[in-house]
């Protein structure tokens, strides 16, 4: 079953090389197909899943026996979830890539090969395994940005691939002093073996391990990649960018920082809660004076994922919970706002807000969805963004590593976020159409069908937070207890 | 009993509707939320019936909760209960919405998105009623926000136009420095009663940990400051008038600023563990009610006064409020909500008459709109406290609770207060209704907006008999005014209307207000700068915070993108030296040099160029390091 979900995708790859060059059209819809298979394939597994039941679908055999490499996969509350997004984002994104006319075949390959690396992060349980998913999401991504990119791709593109590289080399690093003080690449018999090892030793392995996600979440100030890529990046690119790449990071400290080394974990618990905090406040600073509307998007990401990271930090069952419900609901309300975006640039072409002004009046239909999305990310009770921000909050509160003024100043970090949304949609959506704007259709069916999956989810999980806290509270209850909390 | 859950739902049923429709369709089926709230409101009556008699009731008479979230151990609900003050407030809720709907058939039926204005008021009432019923602090938060949101789609309403776009902006961002007193207050108390459950967490709140109850106090105070305008948070409420009339009406009356008043009243037990707050909360509203009555008394925009005389009659609410009793300030709020909608919507009738907010344009009004001025007046004597509106006797039941609890200088603030208060309504009256007309053509309300006014008045009229009854809904043994406190009203009332008459009233005599407006400059300077709390604001808030962002960005740029790019250019030239050596050692001297240059030339160009090699580098170098790391990892096992 997993397997299927992590290599369907690769299926596509190669039919969109087999296919011939002078059929453009083609390659959409063989992406079309293999990744809503693959959300089929996806959804079956949702309604498989036994949220009590741990780790579920797995699938193991030894791969590289001599130094006991296997092919493990499986999914728990934590991964599940994110195999579920990152199926159904890349789904809508092939949508939105329906009008990419540069080199289809080639674009749409690179969009279904980079899904297997993401499937493939979030199902993998052995770390040589996982750590080949983790960097074969690279290359389709420097790809992406640097085909179909803006102006400055090129520089983009390389910033993205080597910083990310960078910090992966780090973990890389982590990873080999792990086996060899811990002799396995399992990640599940490492959960249990890790916590044995010496602080002194857990500190340093953390220290690696922080270096490499910490770039992907990406935490403050590690973060100057995220809007170049963004900006530079086509819409379906951003849109997985922001929505699962950055999750990889999350991930990351929930499957093996916290888990593996839970001493080391306590002693970076302060650290970690301070940097998210100035990652809350910091971006949404940064994100109310940008010119540039993706600019503005991708530094609100870095103060969204600044909550994930705060409700990691408490190690709590409500942050952590917290933490997946950011995950998740960053994935689907920015994933929106960059759809939208995405709408806006494809009539006007420009991105520059000054430029836009009145969408509301012109595109109402366009204006309306923007205006929900924006709503649901700046935390809206209700819609999916207040889940996420609450809890990790809430989490954070009752954890007696972070001190109070923290969470106080990731709560004005809440009051920051309202502050450039709508400072935003006040000039963007509302007002005198501008000419840019005036004169431009609304949206087209196949637009508004590539946003209505999000806004029903967002709505769900906003109303009822157990459609997504059912799966996750289990394990991560179980993770807060092993970490003493 | 499960029908109680309607009241709330059946307008969000409308709003859920109309939202997905296209404008044609929807500005066709306004007869859907008007269906909606006339069944709320008769819903409401039978609940009101439920509780009747009330008085001291343990337990609600109908509870109902649904879990919606695991987290941890804990479970998280939304729930509903009925009490006879979630009742009564139930039935002045709808009658108001329900008034206010019925006007903007009037009022609105011209505008081009009319359907949405009665999705987005439904949905308003909805969040309000769902507020009074709600019986968990979280689902109370989510209902505020979703308040929160609405107010910002009503004042921004006409999103044209700048003014209605900055109002609404300026109030969802006031309103949320509150809210995160809310936020603080719900992680207090979920750490000290790890419930959010109303009912549970009012039990427990005396025995929290030292210093919970103050903290969580302070944060609902600051939120109700914040929803309640109160000073200093009280900014965003005179501009919101930049929405349509009677959008301003249910946010002054029934909804939003009601919604602040009603929480703490609900919480009122956390607070009674932190006397501090209480005394605080007292001086806040004494001294709100004061500055809103004298800011009223120099507006010249018909609705900016209605709005500084909600500010300071909220004032008194709080005043109540700090002074322990629950049921007078719920009194007045109740009160407060019929004659201050009513004077929203003859202001809307005024407005729509006269092509003009200011009144000094306007004049005369009384003979060509004889109903508007009828039901105009009764709010404003209500208003002024004038015996027997039902104004009178719920303002004095303040004052009787101030004295009773010995308050001697908040009561006389409040003294104070109401007689401003009858100053600016007269100062009004006569300068809308008396005089020569200024305006041609004058027309009297299409009968869809003077139905609900007369409601309204006759409430308003009748509302009064109701404080022993209310009284003993709450539990509490109700009293009739004493005959002093009827004095001391008509004489507060009467200076305050008599000095209105003598400056205002006598047409034939005009009295020139600018020497005193002279002689006091300082003190009119600063009245007619609203005590500089919006140029604070904007000058050091405002303007500071987008100084602020824009350094931050800058320092985004330069200081951390430049550490980032320092280091790979740092990492060019290094390698560029290796790369210089090959160079010279294969294609000679002039070769290596060219790349020397190259090298040294423009970063930028150096970037461009260099980068590409270098990223190859870096796979080869990871793919090395793995093969190595695992050659060693081999060697290990194998020995």
């Amino acid at each position: 079953m997993l397997t299927w979900i992590v290599f369907l995708p690769l299926l596509g790859v190669v039919a969109c090389a087999l296919l011939p060059k002078d059929r453009p059209e083609l390659p959409r819809w063989v992406a079309l197909a293999v990744t809503g298979a693959d959300l089929v394939l996806a959804a079956i597994m949702v309604a498989r899943y036994s949220p009590s039941g741990g780790l579920q679908f797995v699938e193991r055999f030894d791969w590289v026996p001599q130094v006991g490499i296997q092919y493990f996969l499986g999914v728990d509350g934590i991964s599940m979830p994110l195999v579920a997004l990152s199926a159904l984002l890349t789904f809508l994104a092939v949508i939105a890539s329906w009008k990419i006319e540069k080199t289809p075949k080639f674009y749409f390959a690179m969009m279904l090969l980079l899904q297997v690396g993401m499937n493939g992060v979030f199902a993998a349980l052995d770390f040589v395994l996982f750590y080949v998913f983790w960097e074969l999401v690279l290359v389709p991504m420097y790809f992406l940005i640097a085909q179909w990119g803006g102006p400055r791709r090129e520089y983009a593109a390389i910033k993205f691939f080597l910083y990310t590289l960078l910090g992966s080399v780090f973990m890389l690093v982590g990873i080999v002093v792990l086996y060899l003080q811990a002799g396995t690449f399992d990640m599940m018999q490492l959960a249990e073996l890790g916590p044995k090892l010496g602080v002194g030793v857990q500190w340093w392995i953390f220290l690696a391990f922080f270096l490499g996600f910490a770039v992907k979440v990406p935490i403050f100030p590690l973060h100057t990649w995220l809007p170049d890529a963004h900006v530079e990046a086509p819409t379906a690119g951003s849109v997985l960018l922001a929505g699962v790449l950055l999750k990889m990071g999350t991930y990351g400290f929930m499957r093996v920082s916290l888990p593996v080394l839970p001493d080391a974990f306590h002693s970076w618990q302060w650290f970690l809660g301070a940097l998210a905090v100035v990652s809350i406040v910091y971006g949404a600073a940064v994100a109310f004076a940008q010119a540039d509307l993706k600019k503005l998007v991708a530094y609100s990401s870095v103060s969204h994922m600044g909550f994930a990271m705060l409700g990691i930090a408490s190690g709590t069952a409500a942050g952590l919970n917290g933490a997946m419900a950011v995950n998740i609901s960053h994935g689907l309300t920015t994933g929106m706002l960059f759809l939208m975006v995405g709408m806006v640039y494809d009539r006007t072409h420009t991105r520059q807000i000054s430029d836009l002004s009145g969408v509301a009046g012109q595109m109402p239909v366009i204006a309306g969805l923007m205006a929900f999305a924006s709503f649901a990310s700046l935390g809206l009770p209700g819609l999916s963004g207040f889940v996420g921000e609450f809890l990790s909050l809430l989490g954070a509160w009752t954890s007696p590593a972070i001190p109070p003024w923290m969470i106080i100043g990731a709560a004005i970090g809440v009051l920051l976020g309202a502050a450039y949304i709508l400072w935003m949609l006040q000039r963007v959506v509302f007002g005198q159409p501008s000419a840019l704007v005036s004169g431009q259709p609304d949206a087209s069916t196949r637009e508004v069908l590539s946003v209505v999956p999000l806004v029903v989810l967002i709505v769900v999980m906003g109303v009822y937070w157990s459609a997504l806290l059912a799966y996750v509270n289990p394990a991560v209850t179980a993770l807060a207890q092993s970490l003493g909390a | 009993m499960n029908w109680v859950a309607l009241i709330p739902a059946l307008p969000a049923a409308a709003f859920v509707i109309l939202l997905p429709m296209s404008r044609q369709v929807r500005n066709k089926m306004l007869w859907l939320p008007l269906a909606a709230i006339v069944g709320s409101l008769v819903l409401s009556l039978f609940a009101l019936v439920q509780v009747w008699p009330g008085g001291e009731v343990e337990e609600p008479v109908w509870a109902i909760s649904w879990a919606f979230a695991q987290v941890g151990a804990s479970t998280f609900t939304a729930g509903f209960a009925l009490d006879s003050l979630a009742a009564i407030t139930l039935v002045m809720v709808t009658i108001v919405a329900a008034c206010v709907e019925v006007y903007s058939i009037g009022y609105m039926h011209r505008d081009s998105r009319v359907g949405w204005y009665y999705a987005v008021v439904s949905l308003f009432t909805s969040a309000m009623l769902a507020l009074v019923l709600s019986n968990d602090l979280l689902f109370t938060f989510a209902m505020w926000e979703v308040m929160g949101l609405c107010s910002y789609l009503l004042i921004g309403f006409w999103y044209e136009l700048e003014a209605p776009r900055k109002a609404s902006q300026k109030a969802f961002l006031t309103t949320r420095i509150g809210d995160l007193g809310f936020l603080i207050a719900l992680f207090v108390i979920f750490a000290n009663a790890e419930t959010f459950t109303l009912s549970r967490v009012l039990e427990t709140a005396p025995e929290w940990a030292p210093g919970a109850a103050l903290a969580a106090s302070v944060g609902l105070l600051w939120a109700a400051m914040g929803k309640s305008a109160q000073i200093p948070l009280h900014v965003w409420l005179p501009d919101a008038m930049a929405g349509p009339t009677p959008a301003s009406a249910l946010i002054h009356a029934a909804t939003m600023v009601a919604a602040g008043v009603f929480v703490v009243a609900r919480t009122l037990p956390i607070f009674e563990q932190a006397p501090v707050v209480m005394s605080a909360m007292l001086v806040i509203g004494a001294l709100t009610a004061l500055l809103g009555g004298l800011l009223a008394a120099v507006q010249h925009d018909v609705k900016k006064v209605a709005a500084y005389s909600t500010i300071s009659q909220l004032g008194l609410m709080f005043v109540a409020l700090g002074a322990g009793s629950a049921t007078a300030a719920l009194f007045h709020l109740t009160t407060h909500a019929f004659f201050k909608s009513l004077i929203f919507l003859g202001a809307g009738v005024i407005i729509h008459a006269a092509h003009t907010q200011d009144m000094r344009e306007m004049g005369g009004l009384a003979k060509h709109l004889p109903v508007t001025t009828a039901t105009f007046t009764v709010g404003a004597l209500a208003l002024a406290g004038f015996p027997p509106l039902s104004g009178f006797f719920s303002k004095d039941e303040i004052l009787a609770l101030l004295l009773h609890e010995g308050h001697p200088v908040i009561f006389g603030i409040v003294v104070l207060a109401s007689g401003i208060t009858a100053f600016y309504v007269t100062r009004l009256w006569f300068r809308v209704f008396t005089g020569p007309e200024q305006t041609e053509q004058l027309h009297e309300g299409h009968t869809s907006m003077v139905a609900p006014m007369v409601v309204l008045a006759a409430i308003t009229v009748v509302a009064g008999l109701g404080t022993t009854v209310y009284a003993a809904l709450l539990g509490h043994e109700g009293e009739w005014p004493a005959p002093g406190m009827w004095l001391l009203s008509l004489v507060i009332a009467g200076t305050g209307i008599g000095i209105g008459w003598w400056v205002y009233g006598r047409r034939s005599v005009n009295v020139n207000t600018r020497v005193w407006k002279q002689r006091f400059g300082y003190f009119y300077d600063a009245l007619a700068s609203k005590f500089y709390f919006d140029l604070t604001y904007s000058f050091v808030l405002v303007k500071g915070y987008f100084r602020l962002t824009e350094l931050a960005a800058v320092f985004d740029m330069r200081a951390i993108d430049g550490v980032v790019n320092g280091a790979s250019r740092l990492w060019v030239r290094g390698t560029g030296a290796t790369w210089r050596f090959d160079g010279a050692v294969i294609d000679g001297a002039v070769n290596g040099l060219a790349t020397l240059a190259r090298n040294t030339g423009t970063a930028l160009r150096g970037l461009q160029t260099g980068r590409l090699q270098n990223y190859q580098r870096f796979i080869v170098g990871a793919v090395v390091l793995l093969v190595l790391g695992l050659y060693v990892v081999m060697m290990v096992k194998g020995a």
